[in-house]
């Protein structure tokens, strides 16, 4: 009696695990929901959407976008990762989703998601006030040290990933940095445009009109190259530090999901980034396209997260 | 001026012009039910503007915007329900006008009101747009917090009694405090709810102080008195009112320029300038005591303001390329999507398109009065449908408002909670506008308190060192003198 529960639970397994794999190899079959945890219109909207149609076609089936945008990315994470790893429910990671973790606001862990592909990559950018004269970040950072002067630099939201990052970038820069976070990069922008503050740490979509109106000046990004849409910028790896860490976007899912699921993903976003109507919008979005997949992704995201989730811990006193 | 007119070129097509009318008219729609935004509204269509040509998208949206400030005034009007957070002040005029039989009064004001106000800001915005936007940027933290204590001294003016006012005003400030603290990082209240980590969504508090907490009133109402059939309710003609408009034409233009001008300071929190308004037009008028209470001038000074608000609201966006708030915010992703950097650039290097911008935006004004102006015999005929089919179907809007907000349950328990809140401060007469301003302003003066001390070095001077940041503060202290001296003067009047 027993042998035959014991060869029977073990057929039924085998069958559905042999199910399960046919599922896979038929993937995907229905329609795939895509987890966007912030508004609808924001940055990383923006970029799922035009991901939309492309991704549709190689996959031929229907992606349905979801915001789920409470918590400044918390709830759309963590319901993700509720789903069931079967790859029909993805999400959008960035470094957010390294510095929610950093700061203990949630129980999740970078750990939990398969990261499947990064699609785009913008640097972040200090940019300063034009009327304060510096030109480059030579001059600003000889000023702040011959006077031992403190700048006051802000930020888009507390323990954002921008405000993070102008935290690491005066400890990499050996200068002081007041940090003032703001309610969005929208707000930080008109700030430093009205000389209330005297720099921002953003990414490049949100300065370039106020570069461009010459309000601002972009002293250094801190991508490995320089950004499309500031190309006058310098990066830091020019500017003789060791340093570089982008802001990026992606798909993941959560983990646990079939190399065949994968596989198909992949597939779809190198498709879509060659289409040129995506590259048209990401281009316009100011992110530049740069591709990653497979272990290059992960040792990607290992060296991200690393250095996001240790950085914005220490922001939590 | 070639620009201009390759600008009429561009707006002056059939395809153009029923896009800015489609878009017009879902805004109306969306606007007025409840929980519906018009950011929401403007992301909803964002897709389907990807393939048009610019104007013909933008327009659109631009559209969506204008129907759908002016439909959350319907609900308003009709329910005591703000379809959106602008128009909670025109519940505190327009609905008793509307419970007093005059429906369609009420709400040929507030189309006229609206088109005006509209109108008023689409001329700014082509004339001013430039020296406007460099005003805007000389608000730092110390105005913004200076200008968040003036509107919260408007909770002196919109509640009947002062003390519950405050009352209620300060349980809005309390509660705006849940959610991580807006400088430090350190979460307040959340009780390890990640919906809780950003605070308390505005919009299910909205609608739950507002439509919830009224479902419930009715509720009540229903098995005491209100049985009778309310299909043969009788209503008033139903018809824009331009004269009656025209007439209070001081409380039209500075409510115009108080909505224009708010919406013009990104992230100031458009939806006060209705209620700045309002306590302007309460403060310059010689019957104050008639506001609250179905007064014509109330109606106008939130209507035209808010509708003002959207003009002004595309100043920054179009000049600076800084987005003022969540409405505008997605229409500037339209716009670069649509390969367009809002900014100084847009004036130089494409005149048509900004040009076509503007006219199109005039054109959603037009559009907005015509079809109000055929719906608003329709929508005054919501009075009729019998009250308890009337109110299961409301609260199923709300629910499913809220809910689409983030896709979030929470939020409709939060809204639910908001609605048994709301039924007792009402009950209580401490009123729900209150509430809903300190929510808004909370969290803009707190920020920004915190940002001017940092800036100062902890020096609490800049405040009254500031030119603009010391008028607002001066002129908040006289207003709440003023509002004491009117309300002891009226009560001596009395006895």
């Amino acid at each position: 009696m027993k042998k035959t529960m014991i060869a029977l639970s073990l057929a039924v397994g085998a069958a559905g695990f042999t199910l399960q794999s046919l599922a896979d190899s038929n993937y995907p079959e229905r329609n795939i929901e895509f987890i966007v945890p912030w508004n609808a219109g924001g940055g990383a909207d923006n970029v799922v959407r035009a991901l939309q149609n492309p991704v549709e076609e190689v996959l031929g089936t229907n992606i349905v976008v979801r915001n789920l945008s409470g918590g400044g990315g918390a709830v759309g994470f963590s319901r993700a990762l509720s789903a069931k790893p079967d790859g029909y429910v993805v999400t959008i990671p960035t470094n957010a989703t390294f510095t929610l973790e950093g700061l203990g606001n949630v129980d999740f862990t970078y750990t939990d998601f398969e990261y499947i592909a990064r699609v785009l990559v913008e640097p972040y950018v200090l940019a300063v006030n034009s009327g304060k004269g510096w030109e480059t970040l030579e001059d600003l950072v000889d000023h702040l040290q011959e006077n031992d002067a403190r700048l006051m630099v802000g930020a888009s939201g507390v323990g954002s990933s921008t405000h993070v990052m102008a935290v690491a970038l005066a400890e990499e820069l050996g200068v002081e940095f007041d940090v003032v976070p703001y309610d969005s990069g929208a707000n930080a922008v008109t700030a430093a445009m009205g000389g209330h503050i005297d720099a921002v740490v953003l990414n490049p979509s949100e300065v370039v009109s106020g570069i461009e109106s010459g309000r601002l000046t972009a002293l250094v990004t801190t991508g490995d190259e320089r950004s499309g849409a500031i190309s006058q910028a310098p990066t830091m790896l020019e500017e003789g530090y060791d340093f570089s860490v982008s802001q990026w976007r992606g798909v993941a899912a959560p983990k646990g999901i079939s190399q065949e699921v994968e596989d198909r993903w992949v597939e779809a976003i190198q498709s879509a980034v060659e289409s040129p109507e995506f590259q048209r919008a990401a281009e316009m979005m100011g992110s530049d396209i740069m591709p990653l997949y497979g272990d290059e992704l992960d040792e990607f995201v290992e060296r991200t997260a690393r250095l996001m989730i240790d950085e914005a811990a220490k922001l939590r006193q | 001026m070639a620009d201009y007119l390759d600008a009429f070129g561009l707006v002056f097509q059939g395809y153009v012009l029923l896009a800015i009318a489609g878009g017009t008219l879902l805004g109306l729609i969306m606007g007025a039910l409840p929980g519906l935004t018009a950011a929401m509204a403007i992301a909803l269509l964002l897709p389907l503007t990807f393939g048009m040509p610019p104007v013909m998208g933008i327009g659109m949206l631009l559209g969506t915007l204008c129907g759908a400030i002016a439909g959350g005034s319907v609900s308003a009007t009709l329910l005591n329900i703000p379809g959106t957070p602008s128009s909670v002040a025109t519940t505190l005029d327009a609905f008793p006008m509307a419970r007093k039989g005059q429906a369609g009064r009420a709400l040929g004001i507030a189309i006229v009101a609206s088109f005006l106000g509209g109108i008023f800001s689409a001329v700014v915005l082509c004339v001013l747009a430039p020296p406007i936007a460099e005003f805007a940027l000389r608000f730092g933290a110390p105005e913004y917090f200076a200008l968040s204590i003036f509107g919260l001294v408007i909770i002196a003016s919109v509640a009947k009694s002062l003390i519950k006012g405050l009352v209620a005003g300060l349980i809005g400030l309390l509660l705006a405090t849940v959610g991580t603290d807006p400088i430090a990082g350190v979460t307040r209240f959340t009780y390890g709810n990640y919906s809780l980590l950003t605070g308390i969504n505005l919009l299910p508090a909205l609608i739950g102080l507002f439509a919830v907490s009224q479902v419930l009133a009715d509720v009540v109402d229903y098995f005491k008195t209100e049985k009778a059939d309310t299909s043969k309710t009788k209503l008033d003609k139903a018809a824009p009112r331009w004269l009656e408009v025209i007439r209070s034409w001081k409380v039209l233009f500075s409510s115009s320029v108080i909505g224009t001008i708010v919406g013009a300071i990104p992230g100031a929190g458009g939806s006060i300038a209705s209620f700045l308004s309002y306590d302007q037009a309460k403060k310059m008028s010689k019957t104050p005591e008639k506001f609250g209470t179905g007064h014509p001038e109330g109606i106008v000074a939130s209507e035209s303001s808010n509708n003002s608000l959207v003009g002004g609201s595309l100043i920054p966006m179009l000049t600076l390329g800084v987005p003022g708030e969540a409405a505008t915010a997605v229409l500037m992703g339209g716009l670069m999507i649509q390969g367009i950097r809002p900014g100084p650039m847009l004036f130089a290097e494409q005149g048509a398109i900004i040009y076509g911008i503007f006219i199109a935006f005039f054109v959603a004004n037009i559009f907005m009065l015509m079809f109000q102006w055929f719906g608003i015999r329709l929508f005054v005929k919501v009075l009729q449908i019998p009250r308890k089919l009337l109110m299961a179907m409301i609260l199923v809007f709300c629910v499913i408002g809220v809910y689409a907000v983030d896709s979030d349950i929470f939020n409709v328990y939060l809204m639910l909670g908001f609605g048994v809140l709301g039924y007792f401060l009402n009950k209580y007469g401490f009123g729900t506008a209150p509430v809903i301003l300190g929510l808004i302003l909370g969290p803009i003066a707190e920020s920004n308190l915190r940002r001017a001390l940092l800036q100062s070095g902890g020096d609490w001077s800049v405040f009254v060192m500031r030119p603009i940041s010391l008028t607002f503060l001066a002129v908040a202290l006289i207003f709440l003198v003023f509002t004491y001296w009117q309300n002891t003067r009226h009560k001596t009047l009395l006895t």
